[in-house]
C-alpha cells in the first residue's frame, strides 16, 4: 500500500547524520540527461524531449515538470567527438526549457557524444 | 509540529527503488532516487595527485598529465549516466584555462563503463594540450545497478 510520511528531519538510527527534508529536496538534481552526437537521449530524468537544432545546438531541452523560475543551475560535461573537444555555453533559459551550444576550444560548434546536462533548482 | 524520523534505510513501499518527495512549490513531486547524485569526487590534480574527498568512489588513477580515471564502488546500471564537472585554472602569471572532456569514441583510449570514467583536462588557450588542474570535481547522475 502506498503511504505518505510527513517529516521535517531524517536521522540515522544512531541519531547521527541528521538531514532536513529541505536539504534532501534542495540538494536533489531536478533533471539530468545524456545524449549522443545525434542528439538522441540515452538516459534521462525529468526531461520530456530535446531538439537537434543543428550542429552543436541542443534546442528546447524541455522538462516534464517545470522549474519555478529561470534561476536554476545547469552544469554538464561534453564528450569529445573524433578529435574535437567540447564545452557547453547556455544560450536561452526558461522555466520549461533551455538551449545550449557545444563548442570546441576554438569556438566552432560541435556535436558532442556522451553529452551530459544536470539541473539543480526549485520545481514549480 | 516539527518531526524527526530516525531510520537507516529508506525503501519505497510499492516499488523499493522509487520514493517521491514533494517539491519547494508544495505540490509537484519528484523522484528521490533519480535526483540523488550517485557518485562524486574531488581530486587534487597538480603537485601530488590525490583524492580530496569523494562519495561512492573506490579509486582514482593519474594516467598522465591531465588524464584521470575514477572508479565507482557501486556500479551504475549502464554507461548512459550524466556527468557534470569543473576544474580550476592552472596558476601562475599566465593562467591556463582548463575544461574537462572525455576522449573521442574512436581514440582507443576512451573509458566509460558502469564503474569507470576516464577524462582529460584540456587547456583552452594552448591548442588543447592536456593540463593538470589543482582542483577537479565530477558528479555522476544516473541509475545504480
Amino acid at each position: 500500500m502506498a503511504s505518505i510520511l510527513r517529516v521535517n528531519t531524517l536521522t540515522d538510527a544512531s541519531s547521527n547524520n541528521s538531514t532536513a527534508m529541505s536539504t534532501v529536496f534542495g540538494g536533489s538534481g531536478k533533471a539530468w540527461l545524456q545524449h549522443n552526437s545525434s542528439h538522441a537521449i540515452q538516459d534521462s530524468f525529468n526531461f520530456a524531449s530535446i531538439t537537434d537544432g543543428g550542429t552543436g545546438l541542443t534546442s528546447d531541452a524541455t522538462f516534464t515538470s517545470a522549474m519555478v523560475n529561470d534561476d536554476y543551475a545547469i552544469s554538464g560535461c561534453a564528450g569529445a567527438t573524433t578529435n574535437d573537444d567540447g564545452f557547453w555555453a547556455l544560450t536561452a533559459i526558461a522555466t520549461t526549457d533551455f538551449n545550449v551550444r557545444c563548442r570546441t576550444h576554438n569556438g566552432n560548434l560541435n556535436d558532442s557524444n556522451n553529452a551530459s546536462l544536470v539541473v539543480h533548482g526549485d520545481l514549480a | 509540529m516539527a518531526s524527526q524520523l530516525k531510520v537507516d534505510t529508506l525503501t519505497g513501499v510499492t516499488t523499493a527503488g522509487s520514493i517521491v518527495v514533494t517539491g519547494e512549490g508544495n505540490s509537484t513531486t519528484t523522484s528521490l532516487q533519480q535526483g540523488l547524485a550517485k557518485s562524486w569526487v574531488c581530486l587534487k590534480g597538480s603537485d601530488t595527485f590525490a583524492v580530496r574527498d569523494s562519495f561512492n568512489t573506490t579509486s582514482a588513477t593519474d594516467n598522465g598529465v591531465g588524464d584521470y580515471t575514477t572508479t565507482r564502488s557501486n556500479a551504475l546500471a549502464n554507461g548512459d549516466y550524466a556527468t557534470a564537472g569543473i576544474c580550476s585554472a592552472t596558476g601562475g602569471g599566465d593562467p591556463h584555462y582548463n575544461f574537462i572532456v572525455e576522449n573521442s569514441e574512436n581514440s582507443g583510449t576512451k573509458i566509460r563503463t558502469t564503474t569507470a570514467l576516464r577524462t582529460y583536462i584540456l587547456n583552452a588557450r594552448d591548442n588543447q594540450s592536456t593540463n593538470d588542474a589543482p582542483d577537479y570535481s565530477m558528479t555522476f547522475m544516473g541509475d545504480l545497478a
